[in-house]
């Protein structure tokens, strides 16, 4: 009897453990809702998704290396880079006579191209030069910013086509008040009158990606292949896996998403700069590991990354809304990624 | 000579990483580097081999010498520090918060200095306290014990700050104590001490010679702590042989977690000591900017003088070196001409150097 009285003990704490996350996400909400009731409401929701979308693309950048048991410092400079590459790359098809969308859509899918060059570098490097991740990936990112400075000379980019500043800040569907509902283009209304705007169409752009390698992770021998490595690299030699060229791939991953980030930086301020996501490095770590990830590599799934990149999205959005200042971001993000640590300490079986 | 060459596991000859001089040479590649560099620069740039630059160098990187001095402790025990760069910033903003708001009551002009001072470094101890007892207590990965710390540190820093805003009003005469030299000699041979000759004439200004920053003296002195602390203490066998083999230290009875806690502890007083010294250098409470990226080049600096960051291996006076080819770096290519920026993919580009021959020569100091 008290056997099983124990057992339901245990287990009650351990599912409050497992989902300590979303438990904090909901109080937070609350939280939010009571100091500021206007928090409560579908358009502050696809607020904290649009200002997220960085948060969440690169938390999914840091998850690919970190389940490997690296780490990928160079997240927030590969993104700078990414934003004035594709800006500058934008503009010059432009100069060609090439229409905006097409300027944009072929910068974008070359910058894709190009931002896969980082990551090819630190994966050769960490992998068969066997560098460590740390070192290898903060020479990139000196690498990655020196060039974007270069590249700008302290100006940031600009002459953009107005296209893009329409398609990173439209969203994907509205309803006009005679409920008519229109793709892509904000119809024309009466002054006054609201129009219903649902999905921003960086944060469809940034989740369409998200679930193609969500299913790569979870789904494929590939993703399966990066949690052996992280989890015993030489019982993933000894078992045939190929490792050298999946750590290359993964850190390639991570700086395509990095790069996926810059361009949604530059559709959503229509601008370029080196520092664009000199900031976030923090943020990316932050959300993989209180999304459950172990820096020991081996764990991690990149559903609860994006609930841990939400967790600081709905911080940091949250905060401005309430009316606090910047400083409080900070200290909570910190705070968070440290007590999920922590957390994962005490539960040590919550991600298996 | 003969017998050598035939002894070496049946191969013929050595390799020049062999040979005594190859070995000399790679382990101290940096401060080769930092001679080729010196030379180069003294040819390209004119203005570059000069004492007055030579000093402006010394006194620039006092801060970054300081901030590698705190990450080469944490680095030889195996961890890493990333919250020295706010910490950084937080003792600066905060001294100079301190001493804006006394300033304008009556109290000395002295007593405003200390207090401030006092305030900023005790304060700077705890972030510190902070991730010793998260990485000991709790068994939190030192890397995110201390980038959560970034991020508290980054956030009160802040709020000191008024947001993204240097902390004007502190007394003028820190940015006197920060920026003078020990000795000042004027156009007409008389010495001075720690301050300018009062009467010199603006057009005389040139031809004031000035040396040794003051600057200097607290690199010296914590250089010399430092140093005496990791080569002739216990204190130092301790912290070398927790981050060669944590087990082994355990069962050799050191007491690892308070060790661990100290360690932490001293490195982020003595960056705190770095933002009070920067609160000195410009007059100004400086936050850190975001992308500053301080507490990497203190990495880099470490890693470049030839420490591992698997812990256990690491000398004070790399580290010296490794501070030196940054500062050397960036000043040669600002004297130069050639845009500044290059000074970021040089770091990146000297640190795989590091390591590549870290990994070749695993057995060295």
């Amino acid at each position: 009897m008290t056997q099983i009285a124990v057992n339901h003990k245990n287990l009650s704490a351990e599912t409050i453990g497992k989902n300590w996350i979303t438990l904090f996400l909901v109080i937070l909400v609350i939280v939010f809702s009571l100091i500021a009731p206007a928090f409560f409401s579908i358009d502050t929701l696809q607020l904290i998704l649009f200002n997220g979308t960085e948060v969440f693309l690169l938390g999914a950048a840091e998850l690919f290396v970190i389940i490997t048991g690296g780490i990928d410092l160079s997240v927030g400079f590969v993104m700078g880079f990414s934003t004035i590459m594709s800006s500058k790359l934008i503009v010059i098809f432009q100069g060609f006579g090439l229409p905006p969308f097409m300027s944009i859509l072929s910068g974008s899918l070359i910058m894709l191209v190009i931002g896969l060059l980082p990551g090819l570098v630190n994966g050769w490097l960490v992998a068969y030069l066997r560098v460590p991740a740390f070192i290898a990936t903060f020479s990139m990112l000196g690498i990655t910013h020196g060039i974007s400075e270069l590249m700008t000379q302290g100006v940031p980019t600009k002459n953009l086509p107005s296209l893009a500043g329409i398609i990173g800040n439209g969203s994907f569907l509205y309803i006009s008040p005679d409920r008519k509902i229109h793709f892509f283009t904000r119809p024309q209304v009466a002054r006054g009158q609201v129009v219903v705007s649902i999905l921003p169409n960086m944060v469809v752009f940034a989740f369409i990606f998200i679930l193609i390698f969500s299913f790569l992770l979870s789904k494929t021998k590939f993703g399966r292949h990066l949690y052996a490595i992280g989890g015993n690299i030489d019982a993933a030699i000894r078992s045939g896996i190929n490792v050298k060229k999946d750590l290359l791939k993964a850190y390639m991953i991570s700086s395509f998403f990095a790069s996926l980030a810059g361009i949604s930086y530059v559709m959503k301020y229509i601008t370029g700069k080196p520092d664009a996501g000199a900031d976030l490095l923090l943020d990316s770590i932050a959300a993989v590991v209180i999304g459950g990830a172990s820096m020991a590599g081996g764990s991690g799934t990149m559903g609860r990354t994006i609930l841990g990149a939400l967790v600081i999205a709905v911080v940091q959005t949250g905060l401005r809304i309430i009316g606090m200042q910047t400083f409080m971001t900070y200290i909570l993000v910190g705070s968070i990624l440290i007590i999920a640590v922590i957390l994962d300490q005490v539960f040590p079986n919550l991600n298996r | 000579m003969m017998q050598k060459e035939h002894t070496a596991s049946g191969r013929t000859g050595l390799t020049f990483f062999e040979t005594p001089f190859g070995q000399f040479s790679a382990r101290n590649w940096a401060m080769f580097f930092l001679i080729i560099m010196v030379i180069i620069f003294s040819l390209t740039g004119s203005g570059f081999f000069d004492i007055t630059n030579f000093q402006n160098i010394i006194h620039l990187s006092t801060g970054t010498f300081l901030l590698a001095a705190a990450e080469t402790l944490v680095v030889i025990t195996g961890g890493i520090d990333l919250s020295i760069g706010y910490v950084y910033g937080l003792s600066s903003v905060l001294g100079a918060k301190v001493m804006q708001v006394l300033s304008s009551s009556n109290l000395s002009l002295a007593w405003v200095v200390v207090i401030g001072s006092a305030v900023a470094l005790c304060v700077a101890i705890l972030p510190g306290l902070g991730n010793g007892i998260l990485v000991t207590r709790f068994n939190v990965p030192p890397f995110i014990a201390t980038m959560g710390m970034w991020g508290i540190c980054n956030g009160v820093t802040l709020f000191f700050s008024d947001g993204f805003m240097p902390v004007m009003g502190a007394p003028s005469i820190i940015n006197d104590i920060g920026n003078s030299y020990f000795l000042y000699i004027d156009p007409s041979h008389n010495i001075r001490f720690f301050s300018k000759p009062p009467s010199i004439r603006i057009s005389e200004i040139r031809m004031l010679i000035r040396l040794i920053p003051n600057s200097f003296f607290l690199s010296l002195l914590v250089f010399i702590v430092i140093n005496f602390l990791l080569s002739r203490t216990k204190f130092g066998r301790h912290t070398y042989a927790i981050g060669g083999n944590k087990d082994a230290a355990l069962r050799s009875g050191i007491n690892v977690n308070k060790h661990l806690i100290m360690i932490y502890t001293i490195s982020s007083f003595i960056s705190g000591l770095a933002g009070l010294f920067n609160l000195f250098q410009t007059g100004i409470g400086n936050y850190t900017p975001s992308g500053a990226n301080y507490e990497l080049m203190a990495v880099a600096a470490v890693v470049i003088g030839g420490a591992s960051l698997t812990g256990g291996k690491g000398r004070l006076f790399g580290t010296v070196i490794g501070v030196l080819v940054l500062a050397v770096l960036e000043n040669g290519l600002q004297i130069a001409g050639i845009s500044a920026f290059y000074r970021y993919i040089g770091v990146g580009i000297l640190l795989i150097i590091a390591v590549i021959i870290d990994r070749a020569f695993p057995d060295f100091f």
